[in-house]
């Protein structure tokens, strides 16, 4: 478990960043580097193989939480762990503060970032999950330019992305949302801080009648990217959300679902515990949203 | 009734909650692991390992390999195999031959197949990478009943056949006994692979010592007999052999058993003439370590009458030991020695099988097999109360063997030394709050939550009689289990305790300095513990099977009593009067009655070292002695019957975890973990629940978490961290202990074994809790580990029976 040979490179700007990223003069693999979690682990496996690896941890356009009123930015190389500790995090984005405890441990978030987990795209991390569900705007650089770019149709395939070589994933643009909201996340994995088998999260709001006005539920670990449900959304909006009728709106999760087995849980595993966490998220979104 | 360590307030040091000896150099980041070994010029290897479960090898080029800067040597199986010995298999088979290398065919994916020897480990590993071995992969022997049918590909097809050992004991009048019994419950468990993992792999660093001819090995090591097995491999004399002790192990648990990595290296570093390092990396030592645990499949037959006794019982068991048995294969034969646990069986049939198989070898665990067993017999237990009505307490109060029967002889001829069962079940239950824990769940289930309760006990053998060996292979004749102490005081009246064999967490330092301490009335701070490496060593059988407490405790207190004596006698001799008359306390030597006439400990030793005028005509100058000793009740092979005497002393424990169930997930939370414990005197207590605390982890590990899976076709699916479950922080509870003291007559204190009750107890306390939780829904599970898929999936199939199909 040592890694092949690579070249090292630590950028303190991100035009360098994107230079480096961008100089393709010859069939080199270059890779960033961010907080490492997943990244270093594959390389000293050799599973994955850089050439060249740039190191993007001293830029510091990359780091920092804003908070813009209608949206909170979060630059793509900011620990996990100071999104999770910080108060505009729990303020704003309650369904970002409630997913990121589950993000493996708390010493893997202090390394890890928002924006490595996001371009990593797993199908079952929770970021790119919560990213999804409230459809952050993702800014992303590179050598001749700049781009935003919705999380809806951002993660393509398992461990894939709409990211092109050369770009650099910068900021995260999530929404806030209005008024009277509950925010929820469950997840089982077969240990605290293990990848979710199945992840689900929800955040709901209601007008002051109480009925639901806006809704937005996702689901992990559950197809080859994380995965919106738009029909569980659209059974709730404009109706008052009881329990029969969650428990309606939820029927046809199985089917929404595009499930694969691995050594700790089977397809049909997740199928039957979709649903029942989607539950569990809105249930408790709703209570958090019910005064 | 003895009760709460009664024997402590006669100690000094002994059972007192003193600081270890170790604990300051491995918090202060001190200790001296293999890694830390930093030799000049040493070489490192990377291993090319098999992709295939089973395949002929068919050509290795190690030329792009050997042209790379840096490489120094390729060495293969067939390379290895003329120059070195095969390894050591603990039943006989001629024709399972075992090397460091696969020769001509691979018998499991991750098999070692050639050794990369480099400047550093990553040249090595890149070299690896072009060693081009071509193979023809071959159907693999997966499935621990597949591979006993008589189409099976067969691992090693000069042995004819995948069965490496088949066996039946009969103790007792089995069949009288089952035709007396008023019911019998036959019911299969399942122990699933799994292993202690710990952190640190296994490394070792070896130099051949051209000046001296001595081949040199530092290992992260927990083996008996490692030199002797290495100089036979090496085909060097023992005298040849330099294992240097001590060297800190970082966890182990039985499994550092590295004998094809140190006869590889040792190959190496001859061959070379530079010191060559193996330390694996987790790949290497979760897929190609040789370090899987027991895998088996219980049938077993309970013959009980109605009050819930049990009069007999048939264990049929199949183990299932991967590419190459080594002395692991012995793990079906120590359960012998307390085969039917804490209960008054008059019988038993015991009926072992050990099958081999395309996985990774198995190696001594933990409790060497008895944690299966003993989930497989408190299975049995728990099953008969339910079918009963019985309480699961009370049906073990009923077969208890009773305080005042011991030592009490089981079928199998083993006497066990003293207990008293009752009491510490009563005091767990106490304890743990079991009436409370009880309304606990009853509230819970109510509710309709899954919450259980679970008891279970546990007999933990100490000592190390390994005669079962015998049992299992006639041709072992070894009765001789010593363990030995060499103890001396220095000129200035120091004292020093050299013991024979590494260390490998257990406390030995802290355990031979309070011993010690303890007879000399000196501070065991003060006491030094040096590791004699293995060529300055005396006899020793080395730390395993729970038994240092036991054996080095006894060997050294044994030779302090002698070196106390001997002071007394010079004592005496220098103050003119008899030894009956010198009272020894406090490092003071005193005539009896006349407190003026005395000797200091100074005086004594300036005597005994310096004053040869002083001394006594019949005593040897200096303060030194050596204590070999053997293991109590031993010494025998088994008579015409099969009945022996296996191990000395036996330890018990009452484990009662409180867990929930979630429906929908099927994930298991410990709710509460309590637990009563009885190794007789214990010699330190923070070692004793340390080693407690952390058996219950591992069994938690092997109760609800770790399993190697394999896929049908002979691919392991669990080799690293992220699929292989250990238990972390988050998922072992606050464990609840307290304990009970009955000592053993047999040894110096009373002190027994506490190294393996933990993990023998804990999977079946789980199991029996997870089984209490579901059993309002009539589930009973019996294979562990109960990973939280299978407990959804048994809820499920509850939820939704298979609708019977239309004729």
């Amino acid at each position: 478990m040592k890694a092949a040979e690579f070249e090292y490179f630590r950028p303190t700007t991100l035009d360098e960043a994107c230079g480096l990223l961008a100089d393709t003069g010859d069939d080199a693999d270059r890779c960033l580097l961010a907080g490492g979690q997943t990244l270093v682990p594959m390389m000293a496996m050799r599973l994955a193989r850089p050439t060249h690896l740039i190191d993007i941890n001293r830029i510091t356009e990359l780091q920092g939480i804003r908070d813009l009123g209608g949206s909170v930015e979060i630059g793509a190389g900011t620990r996990q762990r100071a999104v999770e500790k910080d108060p505009i995090t729990r303020r704003k984005l309650p369904l970002l503060a409630a997913a990121l405890p589950h993000v493996g441990h708390h010493q893997t978030r202090n390394r890890g970032t928002v924006g490595g987990s996001i371009v990593l795209g797993d199908a079952s991390a929770e970021i790119p999950l919560v990213a999804l569900i409230l459809n952050a705007t993702l800014i992303i650089h590179r050598r001749d330019g700049r781009r935003e770019t919705m999380a809806d149709g951002f993660f393509e395939g398992p461990m894939m992305t709409a990211l092109e070589p050369g770009d650099i994933l910068t900021t995260i643009r999530f929404p806030v949302w209005d008024g009277t909201t509950g925010s929820a996340f469950h997840e089982v994995a077969p240990r605290k801080g293990d990848y979710a088998l199945v992840s689900a999260g929800a955040q709901v709001a209601l007008d002051a009648n109480g009925t639901c006005i806006r809704a937005a539920i996702g689901v992990g670990g559950c197809a080859p990217t994380p995965l919106r449900l738009q029909a569980v959304e659209d059974a709730l909006v404009g109706q008052r959300l009881t329990d029969a009728l969650i428990t309606q709106a939820i029927a046809p999760v199985p089917d929404l679902i595009d499930p694969e087995s691995s050594v700790h849980a089977s397809a049909a595993y997740r199928r039957r515990a979709a649903p029942q966490l989607v539950q569990r998220a809105l249930l408790d979104a709703l209570s958090e949203a019910r005064p | 009734m003895p009760d709460d360590r009664p024997a402590a307030s006669n100690y000094r040091y002994i059972s007192q909650p003193r600081r270890t000896k170790e604990d300051k150099r491995f918090i202060t980041g001190r200790g001296a692991f293999v890694q830390d070994v930093q030799l000049a010029h040493t070489k490192h290897i990377a291993l090319v390992a098999s992709p295939y479960p089973r395949a002929n090898i068919l050509s290795i080029d190690t030329s792009a390999a050997l042209a790379m800067d840096g490489v120094l040597d390729v060495i293969t199986g067939a390379e290895l195999t003329e120059h070195t010995d095969r390894l050591y298999h603990g039943v006989d088979l001629p024709n399972v031959r075992w090397h460091p290398l696969a020769v001509d065919m691979t018998r499991y994916a991750g098999e070692w197949v050639a050794a990369v020897i480099a400047d550093s480990r990553y040249i090595a590993e890149d070299a690896a990478e072009l060693v081009a071995v071509e193979y023809e992969p071959l159907d693999a022997a997966i499935g621990i009943e597949r591979v006993m049918e008589p189409d099976a590909p067969l691992v090693h097809p000069d042995h004819g056949s995948n069965i490496l050992l088949k066996k039946k004991f009969v103790w007792g009048a089995v069949d009288d006994d089952f035709a007396a019994a008023e019911h019998t419950i036959s019911y299969r468990a399942r122990w699933g692979r799994s292993s202690a993992v710990p952190i640190e792999t296994f490394g070792v660093i070896t130099r051949w010592s051209e000046k001296d001819e001595v081949l040199e090995v530092w290992a992260s090591i927990q083996m008996p007999q490692y030199q002797e097995q290495i100089a036979d491999a090496l085909r060097i004399p023992l005298n040849a052999v330099r294992v240097h002790n001590y060297i800190d192990v970082g966890g182990s648990y039985g499994v550092k058993r590295g004998i094809k990595q140190t006869v590889l290296s040792g190959y190496a570093a001859r061959k070379l003439g530079c010191p060559v390092r193996l330390i694996e990396d987790r790949i290497d030592n979760m897929s190609g370590g040789d370090a899987h645990g027991p895998d088996r499949l219980f049938d077993v037959t309970l013959a009980y009458n109605g009050d819930g006794l049990i009069r007999s019982m048939k264990m049929r068991v199949v183990d299932d030991v991967g590419a190459y048995p080594g002395r692991s294969i012995q793990q079906l034969g120590k359960p012998i020695s307390a085969l039917c646990g804490p209960y008054r069986m008059s019988s038993i049939e015991y009926d072992v099988t050990s099958v081999t198989s395309n996985k990774t070898s198995q190696v001594a665990v933990r409790g060497f097999g008895q944690a299966p067993t003993n989930f497989a017999l408190e299975t049995g237990v728990e099953k008969i109360a339910r079918r009963l009505g019985l309480d699961r307490t009370e049906i073990r109060r009923r077969n208890f063997i009773r305080h005042d029967e011991f030592p009490w002889k089981i079928p199998s001829g083993t006497a066990y030394d003293s207990g008293d069962y009752h009491t510490v079940l009563d005091k767990a239950m106490r304890f743990a709050g079991w009436d409370a824990l009880i309304a606990q769940r009853d509230a819970a289930r109510a509710e309709g939550r899954l919450v259980g309760l679970g008891i279970a006990t546990c007999l933990e053998p100490g000592g190390g009689n390994n005669i079962f060996e015998h049992l299992l292979n006639e041709k072992i004749q070894i009765t001789t289990f010593v363990e030995s102490a060499l103890l001396k005081i220095d000129g200035q009246g120091q004292v020093t305790v050299a013991i024979s064999t590494h260390t490998a967490g257990q406390g030995h330092q802290t355990l031979a300095a309070t011993v010690a301490g303890e007879e000399l009335e000196r501070d065991p701070d003060g006491i030094r513990v040096v590791h004699l490496d293995s060529l300055e060593a005396l006899p020793t059988r080395g730390p395993v099977a729970s038994r240092m407490a036991i054996m080095l405790g006894s060997a050294v207190s044994k030779a302090a009593r002698r070196l106390r004596n001997r002071m007394i006698h010079i004592a005496a001799h220098d103050l003119a009067v008899a030894d009956t008359e010198v009272e020894y306390a406090d490092g003071e030597f005193t005539v009896r009655g006349d407190p003026a006439r005395k000797r200091s400990w100074l005086e004594i030793v300036f005597i005994a070292h310096r004053q040869l005028h002083r001394m006594p005509p019949d005593t040897e100058p200096g303060l030194q002695t050596i204590e070999v000793h053997a293991v109590p009740g031993g010494g025998k092979l088994p008579n015409e019957k099969g009945e022996v005497q296996i191990y000395p002393c036996f330890s018990f424990q009452a484990h009662i975890p409180l867990v929930e169930i979630d429906r929908v997930t099927g994930q298991v939370e410990i709710l509460d973990y309590a637990v009563a414990h009885d190794c007789g005197t214990v010699i330190n207590p923070k070692i004793v629940r340390g080693m407690m605390m952390g058996g219950i982890g591992h069994g938690i590990g092997a109760a609800l978490y770790e399993k190697f899976d394999y896929t049908e076709d002979g691919q392991l699916l669990s080799g690293t961290f992220l699929d292989y479950l250990l238990p972390s922080a988050h998922e072992i509870p606050d464990i609840r202990d307290t304990e009970h003291c009955t000592p053993s007559p047999l040894t110096s204190h009373g002190q027994k074994g506490s190294g393996e009750g933990g993990y023998l107890g804990a999977p079946a306390a789980l199991a029996s809790a997870v089984n209490d939780a579901l059993e309002p829904l009539d589930i009973s599970l019996t294979e562990l580990p109960m990973r939280l898929a299978d407990i959804e999936a048994a809820l499920h199939t509850h939820a939704n029976p298979v609708p019977e199909t239309a004729p």
